[in-house]
This record gives C-alpha cells, structure tokens and sequence, in this order.
C-alpha cells in the first residue's frame, strides 16, 4: 500500500501531535544524513506554509521518519495509539 | 522595543539549520545571523537556502571577516542575496575568529584600517557605484557591479575591544558587541558612544546587538552543559583585556585554543569553568535567562542575539524563548511582526 494511504489511516484528531513526534524523531535522529535532499526540501516547504500538521505534511514527515529511523517511528505511532496504522507498516 | 536576533552554526545538516530558521521566524525572531567558519557549511549557501524558505526575517553573515574573503565579494554575496530576499539582508563583518584563522596561519593584520575598508568597499559596490580605492590595505583599480541592488544594506561590525567598537559605531548602521555580560557591555558602551560622537550620529540611530552565547533550559544544568563547548571558543579568542576583567588567565586561554586546534575537545572543555560560563554567556533557566537580559537591555542594547548553542534541544529552546523570554520584552504585535 502507498505510504499516503497509510498516513491517511491517521486521525485528524491526532495530526498534531503525530507531526510533532514526527520532527522530533526527524530532527534529533543520529541517522538524519540519510534524509534525502528532495524530501528535506518538501518538507521545508510544508513548514514554511505551517502545513506540517496536514494531511500531506504527514505523509512526507512519515516518509522521512520511516526512512531514517524506522525503529523510532514505529514506537512513537505506538505510543500515539495509531496500531492500525503499525500493524499496516509492519506488515509491508 | 528590544529586538530578538538569533545565530546558528551551520555545523549541522542544511535542511536542520533552514528548519531552526524558519522556526525562528515563525516565532518572531527579528533577525538571523549565519557564523563564517571555514570548516562549517558555507555560511552564503546557508543564508541563500535559509532566504529562499523565511518570508520576512532578516539575515545575514555574523560575522564574515575580510582575511578569508575579500571584501569586494561579501559585497558581491550580500548584493545577491538581496536580491533573493529584498530588504532583508543585513551584514555582519568583524576580523574573524582567532581559532579557525589560526588554524590556517591567517593573521587578521591591520584590523582597523581592514575593517574601515571592508566597510567602504562593501557599501560602496553595492550601492552600485564604481568602486575605485587605494587604501592601507586594499586597492580596487575600478569595478562595480552588474546587476543592480535595490535596497541599502545595513552593515553591522562585530566588536570587543575599545577601538574596533568605537570604529563600528563611527562607520556601521549596528554594532555586534561580542559580550554576553552587562560589565562588557556597559564598558563597551563607553567606546561606542566616541564613535558615534566623531561620526556625529545620535545613539539612536545605531543598532546595539548583544551578542551573546546563548543557553537556555529547563534545568541550570543541562543549558550549563550545552554552553561549554562554546564558551571554550570564546575563551580561547579573547583579547587579554577582557580576559582579565573576568579574572581569566591568558595562559589559560591559550591553553583552551591549542587543545581546541589540535582538536581535543575533552581537554579543552574541561578548563571551563562556572565563573567562565556567567561571564561568556546567557545561560539558565527561563527566569535566570529573563533577569539577565534585562540588564543587558538597561545598560543600552537594542537587540539580543541568542547565539550558538541556543539550548540542549535547539527546537525546545527556540520554543522556551518565545513563550517566556519574548512575552518580557515585546508586545505580542511586536512577536507577531504586524
């Protein structure tokens, strides 16, 4: 399944907190040098235009997070409560 | 009104340093200022990609020196940047950094006359005009520009001793007082003052920065521990007569800066010590942070720059210092930029 349908699994209700966690994981990762340059650039964009916490800010701040530090960001969508959504990650 | 600046090192990742820029605006820093070091991230890539992704806080080097890079292409770089950002650019220009020019065997020679000329040559080209000089320490046969600068560029010039504050004050739209306590700042303004006296200024014309290594969390501990690295620094480049103030010895100081060239961090790390951390920085918890800028902003500065470390957890502190720094110095129009 395409990472945008799964972050759309992620309730709106929690889309704030998610980003949240999400940079976190993003910016203090020890592995963010494997953050791509393209996706690094959209997601300055997304921030500049305050669009973090939006449904396709999300998908791009998972997209990063899964790819630098896959370990850390499933926890974190444990903790937030999003199973359905670590049980769909987990299974591809 | 105090303004609020804030510096980062682009010792980190690119996209880390332009996120933290953007936060800064977002949360009503009113400038940025980008370190020169050779061995970080160059500091005009930073500041064009940092331009390209903020909307209205202003920007530029602080400091770029003029022992690394010529004077008549900091003109050209902040020329073009401006032209990237409009109105926003702002530069910041001092002798450098004692350390890294040491490192590869520069000595900022002359510093008066090369910072009066940097100065002369840097407003000159990008005002547009053809540039001529010969001067003490440079010489430009003819040039200008081609390309066009829409707006005046304010030049600020870092300073710490008596006559290169005076000089800044003289000749720059901003001076950078590299001090973080109000003992520094205050003597610091004794010399600004006969600056601004010789160039028949009014004091109010002229941008008083603070420029401070800057620390700020939750527990004294914790921004004490993120500021020592950068305290070193300060240690090892400064002049004897500040050092002495502080009751810091030369021999000390030298001792910081060779361990920091031969690069072992731990040896020179641990010559800091509490007093070296109250005197080189701002550094606390929020309340001890708040009370410290108030005196720096009583003895006459007109902008704080919270400098490299900024906290343990950059993004926290950023966030620290909006919601409990700023609300004691500005109103929310003013955090706001309306």
């Amino acid at each position: 399944m395409a990472l945008e349908k799964i972050a759309r699994r992620i309730p709106s209700s929690s889309w704030e907190v998610t980003s949240e966690r999400l940079i976190d994981i993003v910016l203090n990762s020890k592995h963010a040098n494997k953050m791509p340059s393209g996706l690094a650039k959209t997601i300055l964009y997304y921030w500049q235009r305050d669009q973090l916490a939006s449904e396709i800010g999300l998908q791009r701040l998972l997209e990063a997070s899964l790819h630098i530090d896959p370990e850390k960001t499933i926890e974190a969508l444990k903790e937030l409560g999003l199973q359905e959504l670590v049980t769909v990650l987990e299974s591809h | 009104m105090t303004a609020f600046g804030i510096e980062f090192v682009p010792r980190d990742l690119y996209w880390k340093t332009t996120f933290y820029a953007i936060q800064a605006e977002k949360t009503g820093f009113n400038t940025l200022w980008i370190t020169d070091h050779f061995n970080n991230r160059n500091v005009y890539v930073s500041l064009a990609i940092i331009s390209a992704y903020t909307d209205k806080i202003r920007l530029g080097p602080g400091v770029t020196n003029p022992y690394l890079i010529h004077p008549i292409v900091t003109g050209q770089a902040v020329s073009t940047l401006n032209e990237i950002a409009p109105g926003r650019v702002v530069c910041g220009i001092g002798v450098g950094d004692r350390t890294t020019l040491h490192m590869v065997d520069v000595q900022p020679s002359k510093p008066l006359s090369t910072i009066r000329e940097s100065v002369e040559i840097i407003r000159g080209i990008s005002s547009g005009r053809k540039m001529k000089m010969e001067g003490k320490v440079f010489t430009i046969l003819g040039g200008k520009l081609n390309f066009k600068v829409e707006t005046k560029i304010p030049i600020f010039i870092g300073a710490q001793g008596p006559k290169m504050l005076a000089l800044a004050a003289e000749i720059g739209d901003g001076v950078l007082i590299n001090a973080s306590h109000p003992k520094d700042i205050e003597r610091a303004m004794m010399f600004i003052e006969k600056g601004v006296i010789k160039a028949g200024k009014k004091l109010e014309d002229l941008d008083i920065a603070a420029y401070t290594s800057f620390s700020v969390a939750n527990k004294l501990e914790d921004a004490a521990k993120a500021v020592k690295p950068v305290v070193a620094y300060i240690v090892a480049g400064c002049p004897e007569s500040i050092l002495g103030k502080h009751g810091i010895s030369m021999e000390t100081a030298t001792k910081i800066r060779q361990a920091i060239v031969e690069g072992n961090w731990k040896e020179a790390f641990s010559y800091i010590t509490e007093e070296m951390v109250e005197a080189f920085s701002i550094c606390g918890t929020p309340e001890m942070v708040v009370e410290k800028i108030s005196r720096l902003v009583k003895v006459g500065t007109t902008q704080i720059v919270a400098g490299s470390p900024i906290g343990p957890n950059i993004r926290k502190s950023i966030n620290t210092i909006a919601a409990e720094v700023f609300p004691q110095f500005m109103s929310k129009e003013e955090i706001e930029g309306d």
